[in-house]
């Protein structure tokens, strides 16, 4: 039926859910880039320990964020189910939840030795306390050493990997909002998640954790986010030639992002082009990574994780209906 | 088989909003903060002098192919073999992915300030837990051999109910005439909400006539 349409945002899922976004992308991302640097890369005790924990406590408060909205709290029990993905498989939300899950358990555990062996942890009163108890040195020494260790990390990589995904995959769901529902969005949300996480990984390596070894580290981190700022913005201007150019509720879209300030300077500017320009300023000096300035690098790191939490609060606000008027 | 579907015709709506009274009191709706299963819309055709006021009730498609379905974790929304989605309240968490799914804006949330309103409200309250909730085309209704609340309360025959799988039925026969065509169905939602509209048609052919 012929209809007059009208094209209107969403007051629903707002600022609260982009956080819930950013946190659980990067959260996720982070916990699998460092399982898989100390699996696969080089094996670093106090990186493991800043990313899972730090992980952790980003996925456990953007999840939570999502908790208190709930309209009711009790039946959440229904989703924590593992058996969920098989009562709903079509639901992104059920698999987000499972991953989220799973990479809580599994990032914790394998942490769990490192937690244990850290003189930091051992000093605070609660969690030193409940690090010494006899049950978790026997979990931590049943981990330390085992294949199952190894097991534990790739399953809580794969996991953050899948988390890091499904928020992009849950807002492709939405059919009316032209902005959303393509697959462009769990690409861009996937991308800027880890290059996210790599930001914040440099971020700790040259503030809380830095040791001069691991210069080939950082810089190792400072490519990959350079290569994956350089797919993101790829990945921008090819939403704008297809806003620019799709249905009404992507035009609408295209004109609340791309005559916006805070999009075009904050997000593309700030958070994407000048930490860009300075990392590819780094890489490119001599030296694998020795005298970097690294007032530089921690402001490209800040920049970029800025820029990854405008991302997800304007994709949100720019959330476009096509309404029957 | 049976496939539920509904044939709104836009010519015979007089806009009483008698459907809405009726759903709100069959389906203890929350009224006090103004929210409906069933909504009819009113919108002005014409230029000067000349100006037509319409009708268009809405309320949940029923979508064959719902996507507040398919976002839905708990399984709390579902399908009947009969076409119906109706929610589960028990399995319903309230996270909103269905809001933000459908494209007919046909769902609401019940808070648990909702649940305490409404049983002062309405006395005693068929809902028990927060969450959200949408037209289920008086399911309860349908499976006693009754037509849904707001069909039955139409004074102006606008609404109809009946079985797509039945050639004979006058809901069927009005869709496959396509005299009555579904709202947005180029999201692919496949809606069992038709509607019959013929007004702009007569305002055009009154202008010509004018001419």
């Amino acid at each position: 039926m012929d209809i007059d349409v009208t094209y209107e945002t969403q007051h629903l899922w707002t600022t609260w859910f982009a956080i819930y976004l950013y946190f659980g992308g990067l959260g996720a991302a982070t916990v699998a880039v460092t399982f898989l640097t100390d699996m696969y890369l080089k094996p670093h005790k106090p990186l493991v320990l800043w990313g899972a924990l730090a992980g952790v406590a980003m996925v456990g408060g953007g999840s939570a964020m999502l908790f208190i909205h709930l309209a009711n709290h009790v039946a959440v029990i229904y989703v924590l189910n593992p058996l969920a993905i098989f009562i709903k498989p079509d639901a992104w939300i059920a698999w987000g939840t499972q991953f989220i899950s799973w990479m809580m358990i599994a990032g914790l555990l394998y942490v769990l030795p490192y937690m244990i062996d850290s003189p930091f942890l051992g000093r605070l009163p609660v969690a030193g306390a409940l690090l010494r108890t006899g049950l978790m040195r026997g979990i931590g020494h049943a981990v330390e050493g085992s294949r199952g260790h190894q097991a534990l990390g790739v399953v809580a990589a794969a996991s953050g990997i899948g988390v890091a995904v499904y928020t992009g995959l849950l807002l492709q769901s939405f059919p009316a909002v032209a902005l959303w529902n393509n697959p462009g969005v769990p690409l861009l949300f996937t991308v800027s998640a880890f290059s996210t996480a790599c930001a914040f990984l440099m971020l700790v390596m040259h503030v809380f954790v830095y040791h001069e070894e691991d210069a080939p580290l950082r810089k190792l981190y400072e490519y990959v986010d350079l290569s994956l700022i350089a797919v993101e913005l790829l990945i921008v201007f090819l939403f704008y030639m297809y806003l620019t150019r799709g249905t009404m509720s992507a035009r609408v879209s295209a004109d609340f992002l791309f005559q916006d300030w805070g999009w075009l300077l904050g997000f593309i500017g700030l958070g994407l082009i000048v930490p860009f320009l300075i990392e590819l300023k780094e890489v490119l000096s001599p030296g694998n990574g020795r005298g970097y300035s690294r007032l530089s690098a921690v402001t490209a790191a800040v920049l970029v994780l800025i820029g990854g939490f405008l991302l997800r609060d304007y994709f949100m606000a720019a959330g476009i209906y096509a309404y029957p008027t | 088989m049976t496939r539920y579907a509904m044939v709104i015709d836009l010519n015979t709506c007089v806009g009483c909003k008698a459907c809405m009274a009726a759903c709100a009191l069959e389906n203890q709706t929350p009224i006090w903060k103004n929210v409906w299963r069933t909504y009819v819309h009113d919108y002005e055709i014409g230029i000067g002098d000349d100006v037509h006021r319409r009708f268009f009730p809405r309320l949940c498609n029923h979508c064959e192919t719902p996507p507040c379905l398919t976002v839905c974790p708990t399984g709390a929304t579902y399908q009947r073999v009969d076409g119906l989605v109706l929610i589960d309240e028990n399995l319903c968490m309230g996270c909103g992915a269905c809001e933000m799914a459908c494209p007919y804006r046909a769902r609401y949330e019940l808070t648990y300030n909702d649940i305490q309103e409404g049983k002062n409200f309405y006395g005693t309250l068929q809902r028990t837990s927060p969450g959200y909730d949408k037209c289920s085309f008086c399911s309860h209704r349908v499976d006693e051999g009754r037509k849904p609340a707001c069909v039955e309360t139409c004074i102006g025959s606008s609404r109809m109910f009946g079985d797509l799988d039945d050639p004979g039925d006058p809901v069927a026969r009005l869709v496959a005439s396509g005299a009555a065509q579904p709202m947005m169905s180029h999201l692919g939602t496949r809606p069992h909400v038709y509607y019959i509209n013929e007004m702009k048609r007569d305002y055009i052919n009154r202008m010509e006539g004018d001419v």
